[in-house]
């Protein structure tokens, strides 16, 4: 039994280093330059993710956004080490049907469009949010989902835009002692 | 923050040849408790753990950053955990035919899962059949007190004497007075957090430095005082101000580890076991420990009918060992030892050891769980940032139903737990609408403008609710399974439809805006408070335990974990199971000092 459990474990390390490079690798610059290794998506489906990643949440004059934040390389690094094939062949579909709703709508790819251009794209895709039937719209739900995780658990996310300040020792706890009176 | 990690002392070996004063199958809160006990009494104990000694701090990593890990906290791929829809459409074993390496109960579908894997047990090697049921297993030293959620609530008389309030069921044979002492020997040893509300349904504690409140939270406090109802910060067990007797514990410095994970805390502010009581009595010299210990079988002396040691399974080996002790204790869980009493057969005692009543594996009980209110605190939106989740815990409104009044459509009560303000992920994010500038800004300024809380209510004690022996299912060790009759009644569904109501409405009496009311029940076994199965009670014929949890035929065996309880209370049972060991196993080692159990 414990001779199959670390050999399983090794097998894990393994992938959880490759993981990690990639996502180290990924870290510098713009997202078209980079050289994934370890990635699942091509470098044009990379660049629509990227895009669309900080569409969704940018940067403003309070944080940066989820292209500073690397929120695509790590859904690209999930993406690669996920167990079922299911996972990815959704997501190529999805940033197909991105590519493909540019092309009809703008008769340009994605990356390729004015950011007015993106902006009608996203919006078509984000119309029904709350039931999205469509799907594109489906393809948003899950989007979104990823990005935000990936972002609000980023260290950007946490520090910078959402300003926590725990995950640190203190001698009291902020908030309300009700039992003085 | 330097702190001091303390190694224990290391365990003298295990003696197969030795006859043990006594031999302990469980290392829980209830296991870990006896331990503590009798090895303070003097008394040679054997501790058989199924699980590992993991290095547990290593595990928990409590200040790791999401970022810092290279898939955020999250289980390696392959790592499965089971969902609501799978408890509830599909029947157990759950894990059979599973494409996935490991499938985990639903806790692994929390947050931080990739800290707790190696804590809770992988289904593929623990099945178990019947009627639906999310059943949580922790096999490690500790068992689950190494994740636990951490509120520590007395019972009152309303509980232990629930059938002469209302006529239901069976009292216990003991009164608030007799377990009193016991809740503050606990609380002094292993230390609580709280605020006294001198409340007849919820004793208070002997508590140290108290929780505090987040704003929205001091709001509702103060709307329910005019509905008779009380808020008060969570009754942590958790030691707030550190314990002088205790060099493996520090104090609670409020990095927010608990509401981040499953829980588990790497300075064991919060009281697990092996910290708070087995390392301790391993210091003693009278504990010796054997992990990796798979109990199958209480022996059995042929000629007198009473128990002579236990039967093991090495869990990596799967050899098979006898441990002989003079008494045996059996604190392995609710469901495991009222399992384990099922596997004792011998001819002395054909139904299983302890099981003359017929009782065994009955009147198997729970809280129910579902039913809450998420609401919106429209004055905290945009306010500056404040830290809310340092905390060991959020709120706790006690029950208040059946006390004085009695309710049309059911019996015994519910209370909610609660909590509000910040965290450190944003759990709003994905469900705020849009995109963009507008909306990042609008999760930044909503972050802590959010309050919840969700009900836990007793679920009666049903003979007709029980667990028994799979004819054919086996585990990984080819020891016969559990399989589950178990189902909430009428009485469940409709105290959850008022409990629905009742969140509701004092979330409105409170101003909060009404997001979201939940009506539905989770399936049968999510609080992860399963209770019942090897009752106490006065009357052989209908329990399984005396009142010092001693079994009725056969008195060198003692069950100290919370099969013993007779009701479910509403009140989260660890503190209780551990008052409860403590007092058996004072009058244990008294009896047996005195050859009254051999």
């Amino acid at each position: 039994m414990s001779d199959h459990d670390n050999e399983l474990t090794r097998r894990d390390v393994i992938k959880l280093g490759a993981a990690a490079t990639a996502a180290v690798s990924l870290g510098v610059g713009h997202a078209e330059a980079q050289a994934r290794v370890g990635g699942f998506l091509t470098e044009s489906e990379f660049a629509i993710l990227d895009e669309l990643s900080e569409m969704i949440i940018p940067t403003d004059s309070h944080s940066p956004g989820a292209r500073a934040a690397k929120v695509a390389a790590f859904i690209d690094s999930q993406l690669a080490e996920a167990w079922e094939e299911k996972d990815r062949s959704d997501w190529r579909r999805g940033l197909g049907l991105v590519e493909r709703l540019s092309q009809q709508m703008n008769g340009t790819p994605f990356v390729k469009s004015s950011s007015e251009q993106r902006l009608a794209v996203l919006t078509r895709m984000a119309q029904n949010e709350s039931k999205p039937e469509e799907p594109e719209e489906q393809f948003f739900r899950e989007l979104k989902g990823r990005i935000v995780y990936a972002y609000y658990t980023s260290e950007i996310g946490i520090k910078q835009e959402m300003e926590y300040k725990g995950n640190t020792y203190q001698a009291e706890f902020a908030g309300y002692d009700v039992s003085k009176p | 923050m330097p702190l001091i990690r303390m190694r224990q002392a290391a365990a003298p070996e295990v003696d197969l040849q030795t006859t043990y004063d006594a031999v302990v199958v469980g290392s829980g809160a209830a296991g870990g408790m006896a331990a503590h006990v009798l090895t303070s009494q003097g008394m040679k104990v054997l501790m058989l753990e199924a699980g590992k000694k993991l290095d547990i701090n290593n595990e928990l990593k409590s200040m790791e950053w999401p970022y810092e890990h290279p898939r955020r906290g999250v289980m390696p791929p392959g790592s499965h955990a089971l969902s609501l829809n799978e408890y509830t459409i599909r029947q157990p074993p759950y894990a059979a035919g599973s494409s996935f390496r490991h499938v985990y109960s639903y806790v692994q579908g929390w947050s931080g899962s990739d800290y707790s894997k190696n804590i809770v047990v992988d289904e593929k090697d623990h099945p178990y059949s019947g009627t639906s049921y999310a059943w949580v297993r922790a096999r490690l030293l500790g068992g689950k007190t190494n994740i636990w959620g951490r509120l520590a609530l007395r019972l009152s008389d309303y509980d232990f004497k629930g059938k002469s309030h209302d006529g239901y069921g069976e009292d216990w044979p003991i009164a608030y007075a007799d377990i009193a002492p016991y809740y503050d020997k606990v609380d002094l040893y292993l230390g609580i957090s709280g605020v006294k509300e001198n409340l007849p349904q919820l004793p208070d504690s002997l508590f140290q430095r108290p929780n505090t409140l987040a704003a929205a939270e001091v709001t509702l406090r103060n709307s329910l005082k005019k509905m008779d109802r009380v808020l008060t910060p969570y009754r942590a067990g958790v030691t707030t101000d550190g314990l002088k007797h205790n060099k493996y514990r520090s104090k609670c410095f409020g990095r927010g580890a608990c509401s981040r994970r499953a829980g588990g805390c790497d300075i064991h502010a919060a009281f697990d076991s092996p910290t708070g009581l087995i390392y301790p009595a391993l210091d003693t010299g009278h504990l010796t420990l054997r992990t990796n210990a798979t109990a199958r079988e209480v022996l059995v002396d042929p000629k007198t009918g009473k128990a002579r040691g236990v039967a093991f399974v090495d869990t990596e080996t799967g050899r098979s060992y006898e441990a002989r002790a003079a008494v045996v204790i059996l604190a392995a869980s609710t469901l495991e030892s009222a399992r384990l009493l099922l596997l004792s057969k011998s001819t002395t005692h054909p139904n299983g050891i302890g099981n003359s009543s017929g009782h065994v594996g009955h009147n198997f009980c729970e809280h129910v769980m579902g039913p809450g209110v998420t609401g919106l605190v429209k004055d905290r939106i945009g306010t500056p940032r404040t830290l809310d989740d340092g905390r060991p815990g959020n709120f706790y409104v006690p029950r208040f139903r059946n006390l004085k009044d009695r309710n049309p459509n059911f019996i015994r009560g519910y209370g909610f737990e609660g909590g509000a303000g910040t965290t450190m992920f944003p759990e709003h994010a994905s469900g705020t609408p849009g995109f963009g500038a507008t909306f990042k800004k609008s999760v930044r300024d909503r972050a802590g403008a959010y309050i919840s809380m969700g009900g836990f209510g007793e679920v009666l004690a049903r003979y007709e609710n029980y667990i028994d022996l799979d004819p054919t299912l086996k585990d990984r060790w080819g020891i016969p399974t559990t399989r589950f009759h178990y189902k909430f009644g009428d009485n469940e569904k409709k105290m959850c439809e008022d409990m629905a109501n009742a969140a509701q409405e004092m979330f409105e009496a409170a101003g909060f805006e009404i997001l979201d009311v939940t009506r539905n029940m989770l399936t049968e076994g999510w609080s992860i408070h399963e209770l019942g199965t090897a009752r106490m009670g006065t009357d052989p014929k209908t329990s399984v335990l005396n009142q010092f949890q001693q079994s009725h035929d056969v008195k060198n065996l003692f069950v100290v974990d919370g099969s013993s309880h007779v009701s479910a209370s509403c009140q989260n049972p660890t503190w209780t199971i551990m008052a409860l060991a403590w007092r058996s196993c004072e009058y244990l080692a008294t009896e047996f000092k005195k050859g009254n159990l051999s």
